[in-house]
């Protein structure tokens, strides 16, 4: 692929990122929005979430068998790998002189990618 | 007749990163962008081990971790963490919004004393900053 559609899609990315990121940062760590808004339960229910503490082992599987809260977790952790990777690969590709180097670093940050989310994949489906 | 020399390669490597002469601010927060970004991706790595292996052990796996996460220093990690994610967001959205041509202000004629594009895209940054200090102090509530 060109390196302005990997461009775009790191910008879509971003943008999913800033969404579905700053929805699991209030569900985990809600208290500051409770200061502003005093309208924590309301929130939490549209995330399908109920009761205070979300990093109890209930509250996580919970979340983990919902269809919507996993979907979301995961399309989150395929994003943010896609995310992540690419920018490693701009980084690596700028200290880099040679064309095929740069294929070679390319193609091994794919297969992390890949690996990486077919293991989380296949771990959520099976616990 | 004057000694011709090679030209001085424009190449700073690595070290370019940190420093390459008179830096203005959004330099800096490139700069800042970058690391917080390498920091991010170490975290995640680190993060999804943590949910996604000691989850498939057991209940009481889970629990241990999760009261190991309760220590004083890993609770000023993780705000870091997520100042880091603030700050690398609200930088992000600032740099999408100006590659994708908006916020940029109109076209002049250059009218002396000349204005350059930095100073002119320093309210914009200076918004950004601001959102992101103001989501990050919300956020320390839930590390309290």
């Amino acid at each position: 692929m060109r390196n302005t559609y990997l461009w775009l899609l790191q910008l879509v990315t971003g943008g999913i990122i800033v969404v579905l990121l700053g929805a699991h940062l209030i569900t985990q760590y809600p208290d500051g929005i409770l200061v502003v808004t005093q309208r924590l339960d309301t929130t939490l229910k549209l995330f399908g979430i109920a009761g205070a503490d979300t990093t109890t082992w209930a509250s996580t599987i919970h979340r983990a068998r919902q269809g919507i809260a996993a979907g979301l977790y995961l399309a989150l952790v395929a994003v943010v790998l896609y995310h992540g990777l690419n920018g490693l690969r701009g980084i690596a590709l700028e200290v880099t002189a040679s064309a095929a180097t740069a294929r070679v670093i390319t193609y091994a940050l794919m297969a992390i990618g890949t690996i990486l989310f077919s293991a989380i994949l296949v771990s959520r489906l099976l616990y | 007749m004057r000694k011709q020399t090679a030209p001085k390669p424009n190449y700073l490597g690595v070290g370019g990163w940190v420093w390459g002469g008179k830096y203005k601010l959004e330099r800096y927060l490139y700069l800042f962008h970058r690391i917080s970004g390498l920091y991010l991706m170490l975290f995640i790595m680190l993060h999804l081990f943590t949910t996604f292996i000691f989850r498939i052990q057991s209940k009481d796996v889970w629990a241990a971790t999760i009261v190991l996460f309760q220590h004083p220093w890993l609770k000023i990690i993780a705000y870091l963490t997520v100042g880091a994610a603030v700050y690398h967001a609200m930088n992000g959205l600032r740099l999408a919004l100006l590659e994708l041509g908006f916020a940029l202000g109109r076209p002049a004629l250059p009218v002396f004393p000349y204005s350059d594009a930095l100073r002119r895209k320093r309210p914009l940054t200076m918004v950004f900053m601001a959102l992101a200090i103001v989501i990050a102090f919300i956020f320390f509530f839930g590390f309290v």
